[in-house]
């Protein structure tokens, strides 16, 4: 791989990446915070065939999922992480499910399935972290759970039908 | 009676309505202010309350255009560095020289051959041969044309202008400013002006570490108000020895630039500078009798828009060769930079403060206006057109060559 970096005075820095693969990508990082993608023709290396633009957030979220860095979820469902066997993972909760309005410990969740809950955020802003048995599953929280697959898979069942 | 800020409030209104349509019509907006500038002055008329005619005003608006030169000239001494131009390589080193020397030489021969005297034939190759920096940046980013293999080259000879303007304005000014019509006399404050330039350099840089301690103000009001202070009285300074302000307040910016606080001088200034840059192009306009164009000065710009159009084309191939770029990304660097804007202005309006024959200010307004908006038209347009050159001239790919004879 082929990486070129020249300074634009005035509007920013440009690499220039020719990658094994014959593809040329030219990224441009504004002096604004905006980043651009251009994509260049394999056969007309002088044309560029698609761009795209990303704003700063946006380019350091791309960049995390294209380096194989996990990141912060906020609209996915569910992402794991994985330490050896244990998973944490996020569920949003929906308002269908049976758990709502019950708390922690009335779902007696740590027997009934070996997960941990180890903190809830709610919609309105409120955080739980290492939440006691006292916090109540509200509509729209997520939570967010540590554990083996097969508990993550009970506690995801206790989330939707309010038991094991 | 004082109508003073009921009159400079109409004045804005109208230059915020010309950059309104500008953006409506994904134009750049400087044509459009110097037009809406044109429109109005000393021979429009008086609409019930609104006087168009700006009378009470015009010393007032005109002001303001200067102080928008001042911010101008500022802001380019703040992004410059020495060390970016180096940096930035030997090709364009050459492909700066290559646009300068062809599009300065036309410049001089259209002068010349016209009959003007050596001080206006000077002026009118400055006006001529100085792309605007601030158009041409835009419609690269515009286009979305960053990528290109050329837009470095684009922006070095960008930036060799830059260089090329302020030593020009510093020698034109010792020129044209004096009082003295005697050679040596000419030469001396050419000389002082150029001296003063340096002596600023020079005590600026040794300054820096002073300037680092003194600039650390928490508070942004009289952390403004010190900058602000800087700069007028050193560009007011250079004006009484007869160097022009816009010099001085470019050197402040390039003393500035070196300091640890430069970005933050720059966030406070852009504000400033658009707006009383807007102002200054209003202004420009305002002094501009549309009537009285005709004549001489169409012709003239008429006969400089061909020439520098040709000019650019053809030093964009041969600094695009130099660099070993393809026919077609060295014609989109000839055609990106054909644009020409402030600089232009502020060369026309040193003739008009020099006392130059009165055809230099319409000259320009007409040159500026017809390559402010062909500039970017050609740029978007550069690959027909490139490819309308290419059916009469058959460009040779050098790249290409360079193949063959290795295959060879």
């Amino acid at each position: 791989m082929d990486i070129r970096e020249s300074i634009l005075p005035g509007i920013g820095i440009k690499y220039r990446i020719d990658a094994e693969s014959g593809d040329r990508i030219v990224i441009i990082i504004h002096d604004d915070g905006r980043r651009e993608l251009y994509h260049f023709d394999y056969e007309d290396l002088e044309q560029s065939i698609s761009m795209t633009t990303l704003n700063d957030q946006e380019a350091r979220l791309v960049a995390s999922i294209i380096g194989g860095m996990t990141y912060k979820p906020k609209q996915l469902e569910s992402v794991e992480m994985t330490f050896d066997d244990f998973i944490i993972e996020w569920y949003r909760v929906e308002s269908h499910y049976a758990s709502v309005g019950k708390s922690i410990g009335e779902l007696d969740i740590r027997q009934n399935s070996g997960a941990t809950v180890i903190a809830i955020v709610e919609k309105k802003g409120m955080k739980y972290v290492n939440p006691g048995p006292e916090v109540i599953i509200n509509d729209d929280a997520i939570v967010v759970v540590v554990g083996e697959r097969d508990q993550q898979k009970r506690f995801k069942q206790i989330l939707m039908n309010g038991s094991g | 009676m004082d109508h003073l800020v009921f009159e400079v409030g109409l004045a804005i209104a109208l230059i915020a309505a010309a950059g309104l349509i500008s953006s409506k019509l994904r134009f750049s907006v400087i044509p459009f202010y110097i037009l809406i500038g044109m429109a109005v002055g000393p021979h429009a008329m008086e609409l019930w309350h609104f006087d168009f005619r700006f009378i009470e005003s015009a010393p007032f608006i005109d002001f303001m255009g200067r102080i928008g030169v001042l911010f101008l000239l500022f802001y380019l001494g703040l992004e410059f560095s020495v060390g970016r131009l180096i940096k930035s390589g030997r090709s364009i080193a050459v492909g700066g020289t290559i646009y300068i020397g062809i599009n300065f030489t036309l410049g001089l021969a259209l002068g010349f051959l016209s009959g003007f005297p050596v001080a206006e034939t000077l002026v009118i190759a400055g006006i001529t041969t100085i792309s605007s920096s601030a158009i041409a940046a835009k419609v690269l980013v515009d286009l979305k044309r960053t990528a290109n293999a050329e837009t470095e080259m684009i922006l070095g000879i960008i930036m060799f202008e830059d260089v090329f303007l302020a030593v020009y304005i510093s020698i034109l000014s010792g020129l044209v400013l004096s009082d003295s019509s005697s050679l040596g006399g000419v030469l001396l404050s050419a000389l002082i002006a150029l001296g003063f330039m340096l002596a600023v350099i020079i005590i600026g840089r040794k300054a820096v570490p002073l300037l680092n301690r003194i600039l650390r103000i928490r508070s942004n009001e009289v952390f403004g108000l010190v900058v602000f202070g800087s700069l007028f009285l050193v560009a007011g300074f250079s004006e009484t020895i007869h160097v022009a302000e816009a010099i001085g307040a470019l050197l402040v910016g390039l003393v500035l630039a070196e300091t640890e606080h430069a970005k933050r001088i720059e966030h406070l200034i852009v504000p400033f500078r658009d707006f009383f840059g807007a102002l200054f192009f209003f202004s420009f306009g305002l002094s501009i009798d549309p009537l009285s164009l005709g004549g001489n000065a169409i012709w003239l710009a008429l006969a400089a828009v061909v020439l520098t159009l040709f000019g650019n084309i053809w030093a964009g191939m041969l600094a695009g060769r130099t660099a070993s770029l393809s026919p077609k990304a060295s014609a989109n660097i000839g055609l990106t930079i054909v644009a020409r804007g402030e600089f232009s202005i502020i060369m026309a309006n040193l003739g008009k403060e020099g006392g130059l024959l009165d055809i230099v200010q319409p000259f320009a307004a007409i040159y500026v206006l017809i390559l402010a908006i062909l500039g970017p038209l050609l740029t978007k347009q550069s690959k027909p057109i490139f490819n309308m050159l290419n059916k009469i001239f058959k460009f040779k790919d050098p790249r290409l060559r360079k193949e063959e004879s290795n295959s060879a």
